[in-house]
């Protein structure tokens, strides 16, 4: 066998410091077969993640946040395809390389969060066999070496008794210390991007936070790159510096959260804000029901001409029906794909 | 895990005591039916009374129940309990001890259900693990194909086909090549050898196992399938684990669970089917002696050989059920 720190592990990582770009991700295209036809899930997406910054991915349920990064991962099932764009890792088109040396960028680069953390792990592994089990296959950590990481790394998302829950089986955890676990076998290679896909919406609200926090304080200690992928624009804010919006497979909007939250360069964004109860405005939340973005989105495969928001657009004009929006620039650090994205910002300045 | 251990013993247990009652019911059904097998024992000449009597008592029936179609006969069955516990199983009807039967004949039996079992395992695992990882490709299609192919044909088909068709010239072909004491000789011998347990068996054993791993085959894709689709595997792949770890560690280890309650049922079946395959192959084994000792209407062999074979397979499942336990953590901290 050719010696396993030499193939798997590409080089030695650099030095992550703040600003470098560390994963870029640009024009990114998924199908998925099926009956009828193949099925874009996702066309064309961008984003760029950045060492010490963490970017919100957000969009309504079924708008390809997690096959977009399950693209990045090489980890999608094998009814779906990539038909376009890159996935740069410090310049490495991780998308362009065979399977084999893709998947030694995973862990130690590029490394993934799941959701549902009680399905995401092994059932009849321990927990601590799971937290290190990539440091042993892969750098021949000793027996006793990768037991002391695995309390080290329970101890780093804080769960109690790190030294015994070791030994335990992931049944064995609540949700949201299961959900550390997670985390933190996720960080067991210390990657530089860290894909968090929904990580907190199977938990209860206190616990949510708690676990967004500790994300966020991990991702800020490290100069990680953090994507966080929510549904939810209310849990963004404490916690992200940049949102990337998506809606049926594309970005349509992105900023910088405060920018964002001031003032939404595109109608979509504007109804998800909508959508999020807000402290300070009580007069939202009356009725007791939060208003939700009407109609739903369209089907992959059933993306409407034009702006494929048209739909349910509260803007929309003909033109919106014929012809598509690029997500073009319209402020310093801020695109959108709306042909009416000046105005929209124009009249909230006004 | 203790207590868990105790539950599935006492199960066991009890599991042992039904069938032998069943067991014991079937037979008393049958002498009230059939008439007296103590006559089995004088053959072709009739008896006087007193040597009928004799024998009944000799062989425990002489109880009036036995008259009495309908009647469970509870008696004998507490006072054969009682003589099994003690380890009297009594003799056949040539006053053999049906302990000495079974001591001589289980090692050959054991023999056969260790080339059964080492040949549906590795076809099994190997085949299945193969057909799952190269799902819905060639590969795959062609193992469910031969998988499907091998149960068209039943175990006492395939060995009477080999035996009348294939090992009479395959056997005068060893003879002629490798010469008549000859190892490839003995192998295809159309009847077991004493002097030659292992190489009599092997031919046998190897077509019980074929026959015994189609649905083995089947069910270890079918559980690594399911493992493949789970979440976990591609936890572990985000890990950037090789897929060798992968399969080994989160397919294959996952799958064990649905695997080794296979085995005992799989087990089950190739006792079953041992017992076939030694009566069509003139092997000395249980299930020889048991196919025997049927057409004698030999009742204390058959109980006795039937309890058994009833308790061995109640051993293996309660094997079984702890190895369940200690493959799945989920069972072993409930
Ligand atoms: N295995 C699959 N087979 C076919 N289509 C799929 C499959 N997985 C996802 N899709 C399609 O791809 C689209 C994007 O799915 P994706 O899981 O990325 O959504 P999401 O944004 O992560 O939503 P959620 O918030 O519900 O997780 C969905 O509309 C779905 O129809
Ligand atoms: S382009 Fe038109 S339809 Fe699309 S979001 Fe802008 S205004 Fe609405
Ligand atoms: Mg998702």
């Amino acid at each position: 066998m050719i010696p396993v720190t030499e193939t798997l592990i590409p080089p030695a990582d650099a030095e992550r410091s703040a600003g470098d770009v560390l994963l870029e991700v640009e024009d990114l295209a998924v199908e998925f077969r099926s009956d009828d036809g193949a099925v874009r899930a996702v066309d064309g997406l961008s984003y760029r993640v950045e060492a010490g910054r963490t970017l919100a991915l957000v969009g309504e349920s079924g708008c390809g946040k997690s096959v977009s990064s399950l693209a990045v991962m090489g980890l999608l099932p094998p009814t779906a395809r990539v038909v376009r764009g890159t996935a740069r890792y410090r310049g490495t088109d991780l998308l362009a390389l065979s399977p084999t040396r893709h998947r030694a960028h995973c862990g130690t680069h590029v490394a993934m969060v799941f959701q549902d953390a009680l399905a995401a792990l092994n059932p009849v592994h321990t927990v601590g066999y799971q937290l290190t089990e990539s440091l042993r296959s892969r750098t021949g950590t000793s027996r006793r070496e990768a037991r002391r990481r695995a309390v080290e790394l329970l101890d780093l998302v804080k769960v109690p008794n790190a030294a015994q829950r070791v030994d335990e089986y992931p049944h064995q955890f609540s949700g949201g210390m299961r959900q550390r676990v997670m985390i933190a076998s996720a960080l067991a290679l210390d990657p530089d991007v860290l894909i968090a896909d929904e990580p907190t919406t199977a938990l209860d609200v206190t616990v949510q936070a708690q676990v967004l926090r500790l994300l966020a304080e991990i991702q800020a200690e490290r100069q990680m790159g953090l994507v966080l992928i929510t549904h939810d624009l209310g849990v963004v804010a404490g916690v992200a510096d940049d949102v990337t919006v998506m809606y049926a497979g594309r970005a349509v909007e992105h900023a910088p959260v405060r920018d964002l939250y001031a003032a939404p360069a595109h109608p979509y964004t504007r109804a998800l804000l909508r959508s999020v109860p807000r402290l300070d405005s009580g007069a939202e939340v009356a009725g007791g029901r939060l208003p939700v973005v009407p109609g739903r989105p369209p089907a992959p495969g059933r993306v409407p001409s034009g702006c494929s928001f048209h739909p349910r657009c509260d803007m929309a004009q003909d033109l919106c029906r014929t012809v598509e929006p690029p997500l073009d620039d319209v402020a310093p650090g801020r695109s959108s794909a709306c042909h009416f994205a000046a105005e929209l910002l124009g009249g909230a300045r006004a | 895990m203790g207590r868990y251990i105790l539950r599935r013993s006492l199960l066991g247990v009890a599991t042992l005591l039904l069938v032998m009652f069943v067991l014991h019911l079937l037979t008393t059904f049958a002498i009230q039916l059939n008439g007296n097998p103590a006559l089995a024992f004088f053959g072709d000449k009739v008896p006087t009374e007193s040597q009928l009597a004799a024998v009944e008592t000799r062989f425990g029936l002489d109880d009036p129940c036995y008259d009495q179609t309908g009647n469970p006969c509870l008696g004998p069955f507490v006072e054969r309990l009682g003589q099994y516990a003690q380890g009297d199983f009594g003799t056949n009807l040539r006053g053999r001890e049906v302990t000495d039967i079974v001591a001589t004949a289980a090692p050959n039996t054991l023999k056969l259900f260790l080339v059964v079992t080492i040949v549906w395992f590795v076809l099994g695992m190997g085949l299945g693990t193969a057909a799952a990882r190269r799902r819905d490709r060639s590969a795959d299609h062609g193992i469910r194909l031969t998988s499907v192919l091998i149960d068209a044909f039943p175990i006492f088909v395939l060995l009477l086909v080999y035996r009348y068709v294939f090992a009479v010239p395959l056997n005068g072909w060893a003879e002629d090549t490798f010469g008549a004491g000859s190892l490839p000789a003995l192998w295809f011998r159309p009847s077991f050898d004493d002097d030659h347990p292992w190489a009599t068996l092997l031919v046998p054993g190897i077509l019980l196992g074929l026959a015994g791993s189609a649905a083995f085959i089947r069910l270890v894709r079918a559980s690594q399938l399911e493992s493949y689709a789970g979440d976990h595997v591609r936890t572990a792949r985000s890990r950037g684990l090789n897929e060798r770890h992968v399969v080994t560690h989160h397919v294959i280890r996952n799958s064990a669970v649905p695997v080794v309650t296979a085995v005992g049922l799989t087990f089950t079946e190739a006792l079953a089917g041992a017992v076939v395959t030694e009566g069509m192959m003139n092997i000395y084994g249980m299930g020889g002696v048991l196919w025997e000792a049927v057409r004698a209407a030999d009742v204390a062999l058959i109980l006795g050989i039937v309890t058994i074979l009833a308790a061995v397979t109640v051993v293996v499942m309660l094997v079984v059920d702890i190895a369940y336990a200690a493959l799945d953590p989920r069972i072993r901290y409930a």
